[in-house]
């Protein structure tokens, strides 16, 4: 039996050699699908990296507390996907934040509250991010200043630091400090100016380049805040364990043992910020899946010309004593082939695309055997769904028709 | 070998394929009767239509009676499973076609080989039986021609050949000489009267009451029913199984190697181009073949004449 399927194999292989250019096209078909898979988890993976390594810089004693619904999978995505990185309707509380900053084993706690508006200087308005938030943010993330100084509770309330490439735009420099700007009709002064980042994909989803940090306590009088997270530090990280239970306690207590919020460590923090990638890069999968069918329609369709070129043929081979399932595997393996080849084909591509990307980007695309598997598996998959039914046709024929077919 | 003489290998009773339903309701065999002995040669006769290839689809287990029984070889075919009736075909079984029915894109020793493939015998061995049996042939030379680049005898031929690897006990050939002229259905017939004398079945299909002489038995079939069935050999008198080698080898006409030597000595440019066209598909295998075919006489004169002159040379520089 096993070196039947070996004849089967190169029966197959010398039957596509036979059409060489036909077998090519065929086989490109599958390729783009699969080459566009490649691309998209490739570089998804290289995005999740990315969060994951920066997570690890900003160390392991970091706990993030975001609010969260019990719904299920599905509810919580189209959430993200609606709601962008702006919880609309947050159940996190600046009150929540002073709750924890004042547990045991935490060092800092800081909200994060996006929101977008026009700032204006005396000669200039333009669309910006604000960040409310609290000087604690500083010895969280260790955000480097350029010039000034970061918010401090000594200063006044109305103090603002701002981002790299927003002084650029709002003030032509970086030397910015001591300048105003009005927000909602409230001045505010620039005390200093972040040194740039360049780290647009992070786990706070601000791009603190492009963003004005801001007092969450001044913010809050000029509109409720939507605090995304909260992010803070242990005193140990030993300690972590313990002050996730410890939030997530305190803040259980004050919602009257509800939890609409999660307090997450480790790995479990790039999650949302990475899920969302995940969720997109899953759809864009789900495109480009489109075209691997569309390639293995292809793959059918030349198949049962195949078949039906080789009608005389399959009823020869009938006729010297191949059985059905002979024939069902002799076509079932060169559909097979076909899509493997396709696969290999666009393994290779889409790498090469990946790469071509990543020159432009920030991110390396992500190597792993997982993406093989994937792309491995479902060109074999694509191989014997199209394949069967032209292979079935082929090994159904009937004997004494086939020897009779002219072409 | 322990095969009885006249011993029955085929038993249709009863047999009958009906075509259609109804008003179109057509009989291609009607209530069929028929015992074939081992080693028999029978000639299958009778106009269009009467049934004459239905009966061998049959009998060949390409096809189904519609009523009636089939015994092969002692069993029930109806007991016998589709798979084990491809099995069967492969090995008990050799179908000659009037259209040869070789598979073009394969060359020839391939072709041969095919219902090795099926009957499980590993490649080597199954090129090895495949050239050995086109050597009896004297196909042997063409092993890697392409079915298009022979005429059509030798296409029969090498068909006959396809049909006899495996060693069946029945072979089934519908008018194998039904394409050919007649000096080319000739050998081919004189090819099918070996086979015989080796002791197979032959259950053959013609409309050409010429070949009638070959046969120990000839059925002449009207309607889907037998209309006459004469037996010029008895049943003891049937060829018993020997050694094949030694018979085709008594057999074979020296006079025909001769008479293709001659052919190919005629015709070597043509020879050439097909080589070159076979190539294509065979590149080593043609090159060791080239190697060998080429007309290896003519070589040796050459380098013959090259030696002579080369000695005459040092001779002369002497």
């Amino acid at each position: 039996m096993s070196f039947l399927l070996r004849t089967h194999i190169k029966l197959a292989t010398s039957s596509l050699r036979l059409n060489r250019g036909r077998t090519f096209l065929t086989a490109l078909g599958i390729s783009i699908g699969v080459a566009s898979i490649v691309l998209i988890l490739s570089l998804a993976g290289g995005i999740n990296r990315l969060i994951s390594t920066q997570i690890e810089r900003v160390g392991s004693d970091l706990i993030v507390v975001r609010p969260s619904t019990a719904k299920d999978m599905v509810g919580s995505i189209v959430d993200e996907l609606t709601a962008s990185n702006q919880y609309l309707k947050s159940n996190l509380s600046l009150s929540d934040v002073g709750a924890i900053q004042r547990l045991e084993g935490v060092a800092a706690a800081a909200p994060i509250a996006v929101m977008d508006g026009t700032v204006s200087t005396n000669n200039k308005s333009m669309n910006a991010t604000l960040v409310a938030t609290n000087p604690d943010l500083e010895k969280i993330l260790s955000l480097p200043m350029k010039t000034g100084q970061f918010l401090n509770s000594q200063l006044k309330e109305n103090t603002a630091v701002v981002g790299y490439w927003t002084a650029m735009q709002l003030y032509g420099s970086v030397e910015a400090v001591t300048k105003t700007f009005e927000y909602m009709g409230e001045k505010f002064m620039v005390v200093g100016v972040l040194e740039e980042i360049n780290d647009p994909i992070n786990f706070n989803n601000v791009d603190f380049d492009n963003a004005i940090l801001a007092n969450a306590g001044f913010m809050e009088t000029l509109g409720a805040l939507q605090i995304q997270q909260v992010n803070v530090r242990a005193t140990t990280t030993g300690g972590v364990g313990t002050v996730v239970d410890e939030i997530g306690e305190k803040m259980s207590d004050s919602r009257g043992g509800g939890r609409n919020f999660a307090v997450l460590s480790g790995s479990q923090i790039s999650h949302p910020a990475g899920s969302l990638f995940t969720i997109v890069s899953g759809m864009l999968t789900l495109v480009a899946s489109i075209s691997l069918v569309v390639g293995g329609v292809g793959v059918m369709n030349i198949m049962l010309v195949s078949v039906s070129e080789r009608t005389r043929e399959i009823g020869i081979r009938k006729a010297v004593g191949a059985s059905s399932g002979n024939i069902l595997l002799t076509f079932l393996f060169e559909s097979l082939i076909l899509s493997i080849l396709g696969g290999v084909m666009g393994f290779a591509v889409g790498y090469a695309c990946a790469f071509l990307v990543s020159l432009l980007t920030p991110f390396a695309p992500f190597v792993s055997w997982e993406i093989l598997g994937i792309t491995g598996g479902t060109s074999l998959v694509v191989g014997v769904l199209f394949g069967i039914y032209p292979a079935v046709k082929a090994a159904s024929k009937n004997p004494i028709q086939s020897l009779k077919y002219y072409r | 070998m322990s095969e009885q003489r006249g011993e029955t290998i085929i038993q249709l009773s009863g047999v009958s394929k009906r075509y259609g339903f109804g008003d179109s309701e057509y009989f291609a065999l009607r209530d069929f009767d028929l015992t074939v002995k081992r080693g028999e040669f029978i000639m299958v006769m009778g106009p269009s239509g009467c049934g004459k290839t239905t009966l061998l689809n049959i009998i060949g287990l390409l096809d189904k009676a519609t009523m009636g029984e089939y015994v092969l070889g002692g069993k029930s075919v109806e007991r016998i499973s589709s798979r084990k009736q491809a099995k069967f075909r492969a090995r008990q079984i050799g179908f000659i076609f009037q259209s040869f029915n070789l598979i073009p894109t394969l060359p020839v020793i391939e072709n041969v080989s095919l219902p090795l493939v099926y009957a499980g015998f590993g490649k080597l061995r199954r090129l090895r039986m495949a050239s050995n049996i086109l050597d009896h042939f004297h196909l042997q030379e063409r092993e890697y021609y392409m079915p298009w680049q022979l005429s059509g005898g030798q296409q029969q031929r090498v068909a006959i050949a396809r049909s006899l690897v495996a060693n069946p006990s029945i072979i089934l050939a519908d008018e194998p000489t039904g394409n050919l002229d007649s000096r080319s259905s000739h050998i081919v017939m004189e090819e099918l009267r070996d086979i015989h004398l080796m002791g197979n079945t032959i259950i053959m299909v013609t409309h050409n009451p010429a070949l009638t002489t070959y046969a120990t038995r000839v059925i002449n079939m009207l309607d889907g029913e037998i209309d006459t069935d004469i037996k010029t050999v008895a049943d003891w008198d049937l060829p018993k199984p020997g050694d094949p080698e030694k018979i085709s080898v008594r057999i074979l006409p020296k006079k025909r190697e001769a008479k293709e030597a001659a052919e190919e000595v005629k015709a070597p440019e043509k020879e050439k181009a097909i080589v070159e066209v076979a190539k294509e598909d065979e590149k080593k295998v043609v090159v060791k073949k080239v190697a060998k075919s080429a007309p290896k006489k003519a070589v040796e004169k050459k380098s013959a004449s090259v030696k002579a002159k080369s000695k005459g040379k040092k001779v002369g520089v002497k």
